[in-house]
């Protein structure tokens, strides 16, 4: 590193043109942990992203008979069963029977059956899907023949493959959380802006409004507006005369998550602004003859962007966590035709479950966890990366 | 300090009022109301709806139905459940108190956990101890509590099979939902207590998780900062003890913020314990509040919303007055 140093002293203009973006992007590369969960996040992302061709079933697919509710997760096979060489992975065929004790119904696996291997690539018109609301198909990665099913992580109360609502799962829950982001931004930035340039009775009027906010407890606010604009007489619904569909409960799980979170962003922006605006160059400005807006929009703003950033990304996986928890007491985006972690959570819950005979359908909460942590890591990189003090 | 506490005290009253006012507004939004549901079922007479709605002073307007409320509340009075008939307060005291239960030992379990871990992973900095540390908060911080509080319960039931000999055929490690025993009623107060106690473990230690996890990170950083300062450096040239200087000198500095967090807490942790509370079938305050919504009992729902309102405010107001009294620095001029 010093070496090259030594060797750039001879050129210190190039040297001296890196950008912030850069020196940011460097620092964070070399933040361990934030990189390790910066690929989890371009993971989760692409595959929620290519949930329909990763997942071997649709959203909403399941059969009456034969009966698939509850069923365990299935075997998949590496050796053949006569030979006992490697050979391609295959399933079995499982059937539903009552167990003579305690009449739970138990699956069990079809071993004389018939053996189905894992083919690559299938067409599945029973499952056609959209990539990114612009092509159709019905290619999927993987899947077997009928009427084996290939349930990964089991299946749900109706039978319903866990795998692919958790890839399904996947498009809301991740979104939701940077959706939510930009509406507590745009608030916080406005609002805290404000209080913070014209001070005197603008800040004391949204400060506040702040604190009005902050006494009510978040959760309680959150449970009283879901539950308010999920019901189709909800006012905001009649004003525009909507017929509530799921992406519209979805926007409107993304304006209240936002409406309840920007409270704190807001305080912190009005401070950041209120020292700013003592600083010389905002003086300057001043002084030049710039307009307030110039002023507010060019100088100010602006110099709260790092710091922005960085709490932006740390609010993410509150947000997350935040829907995930709407969405597991039933208030959160439609469950007819899409699916949140916390929905899936849910079935978990349902009544006459108990979770020691169905324990896959805790496999949703893991995406969760994998999620909000990843999040966690690369705000603390990226909070490091833009602090000068933390420099390696 | 006097005219402070006073100052401050005054301070909340418009805050309160702004609260309530947006409550009760959003309240308001919500189309129909209970009656109107009621007036659905076939047996009720639409008489007996007029004159329900006008007992409760349905037909007025919005901001008469503010201000007889509030000013009922003045009076200590939150107002009748449309469901039940009985006074709200009669409804919410108990889940209130059963929350409470759960906040308190969730709290004493918090510093109890969290302490130790953020002084030694600061005084043993980068060991492997430490990274462990900072490793199991990410891991709390991250983790759903409602999750959380179901894999434990996955958890007890699997390790049934490796304990049962210890704790009787078919028994439990620890019990995974309710406050009580069906026998609870049956037992001495003593044992009724610690009944109590016994189921409140699981769900306390779930709702604290998240709060240890930040706060040991927070006590690291801090412990780190003092135990770099020079009068660490002072202390330790004086000659004193390792444990002194640690406990002493850089703890007591380093603690300031939490013991100013106190007030914070319980209220914050009330609504923390909330999605766990409903896993865990606990007759607390998110079940009612969510049962409530769901049977559009307006006032009950008001209720809730001032009373944990009211603990926040004053929860933040003594977290200010104890930052004034521990920390010398803060003048409350």
């Amino acid at each position: 590193m010093r070496k090259e140093r030594a060797l750039d002293a001879g050129t210190p203009l190039e040297r001296q043109s890196k950008s912030q973006g850069q020196v940011v992007w460097e620092q964070f590369r070399k933040h361990k942990a934030a990189m390790i969960g910066g690929g989890i996040l371009i993971a989760m992302y692409l595959s929620a992203m290519f949930a329909g061709f990763l997942a071997p079933y649709d959203l909403n697919e399941y059969r009456r008979f034969p009966v698939t509710a509850f069923q365990p997760p299935v075997k998949i096979h590496w050796f053949h069963p006569e030979t006992g060489r490697l050979t391609r992975p295959f399933i079995y065929e499982y059937s539903a029977e009552r167990d003579p004790v305690t009449r739970q119904r138990v699956y069990i696996e079809n071993r004389d059956g018939e053996r189905y291997p894992i083919r690559f690539f299938v067409h599945r018109p029973d499952a056609t899907y959209k990539v990114l609301g612009l092509f159709s198909s019905d290619l999927h990665l993987f899947g077997v023949d009928e009427p084996a099913r290939l349930f990964l992580w089991g299946t749900n109360n109706l039978g319903k493959d866990v795998f692919s609502r958790v890839l399904y799962g996947g498009q809301v829950s991740l979104t939701i959380g940077i959706l939510a982001v930009w509406v507590s931004l745009l608030l916080g930035l406005l609002l805290g802006g404000l209080a913070g340039f014209y001070g005197g009775r603008v800040d004391d009027f949204i400060m506040r409004l702040v604190e009005v906010f902050a006494a009510i407890p978040g959760l309680f606010l959150l449970i009283v507006l879901a539950s308010l604009l999920r019901d189709p007489r909800n006012p905001v619904a009649q004003a525009f005369g909507l017929q509530m569909t799921s992406a519209q409960l979805f926007l409107m799980v993304v304006i209240v998550l936002g409406f309840v979170g920007w409270g704190g962003l807001a305080r912190v922006i009005r401070g950041l602004i209120l020292s700013i605006r003592e600083f010389e160059y905002a003086q300057a400005a001043k002084a030049l003859g710039a307009s307030e807006s110039r002023i507010l929009w060019r100088h100010l703003l602006p110099a709260t962007a790092s710091y922005v950033i960085v709490q932006l990304t740390l609010d993410i996986p509150g947000f997350i966590l935040a829907e995930t928890g709407l969405s597991f007491i039933g208030l959160g985006p439609s469950e007819v035709d899409t699916a949140s972690w916390g929905l899936l959570l849910r079935d978990a819950t349902a009544r006459g479950i108990s979770i020691q005979f169905v324990p896959w359908l805790l496999i949703p909460g893991i995406p969760i966890f994998l999620a909000v942590l990843s999040w966690n890591l690369v705000g603390d990189g990226l909070r490091d990366a833009f602090d000068p003090k933390k420099r390696r | 300090m006097l005219p402070f506490i006073i100052r401050r005290f005054f301070h909340l009253i418009p805050t309160f009022i702004g609260s309530t006012l947006l409550a009760f507004i959003i309240s308001q939004l919500v189309p129909g109301d209970f009656l109107s549901q009621k007036a659905l079922e076939p047996n009720v007479r639409p008489e007996t709806i007029e004159r329900l709605r006008e007992r409760f002073g349905l037909n007025q307007a919005w901001y008469v139905q503010y201000f007889r409320w509030m000013g009922n509340i003045a009076q200590g009075d939150l107002g009748l459940s449309f469901d039940s008939n009985q006074p709200v307060i009669n409804l919410i005291a108990r889940p209130i108190r059963n929350s409470m239960y759960l906040v308190i030992l969730s709290i004493v379990m918090l510093w109890a956990v969290a302490i130790p871990l953020g002084v030694y992973s600061a005084v043993r900095q980068y060991s492997l101890g430490d990274q462990l540390v900072s490793a199991v908060s990410y891991f709390g911080l991250a983790i759903p509590n409602f999750f959380f509080a179901q894999v434990l319960i996955l958890a007890i039931f699997l390790l049934r099979g490796y304990t049962g000999e210890w704790f009787g055929f078919n028994k439990l490690l620890l019990p995974v939902a309710q406050m009580t025993s069906t026998n609870h009623l049956n037992l001495s107060p003593i044992r009724q207590f610690l009944d109590i106690f016994w189921h409140m473990l699981m769900p306390a230690f779930v709702v604290a998780t998240s709060g240890i996890a930040g706060f040991t990170r927070v006590l690291r950083g801090q412990m780190l900062e003092h135990l770099g300062s020079d009068f660490i450096r002072t202390a330790r040239a004086k000659g004193l003890g390792k444990r002194s200087v640690t406990y002493k000198h850089a703890l007591r500095p380093a603690i300031i913020p939490f013991v100013a967090g106190i007030g914070g807490l319980l209220p914050a942790l009330i609504g923390g314990a909330g999605l766990v509370e409903i896993v865990v079938s606990w007759p607390g305050i998110t079940p009612t509040f969510l049962e409530a919504i769901r049977q559009q009992d307006i006032y009950v729902v008001l209720g809730l919303l001032v009373i944990s309102s009211l603990l926040l405010m004053v929860g933040n107001l003594i977290s200010d007055l104890l930052l004034a009294v521990v920390d010398p620095r803060i003048r409350y001029g």
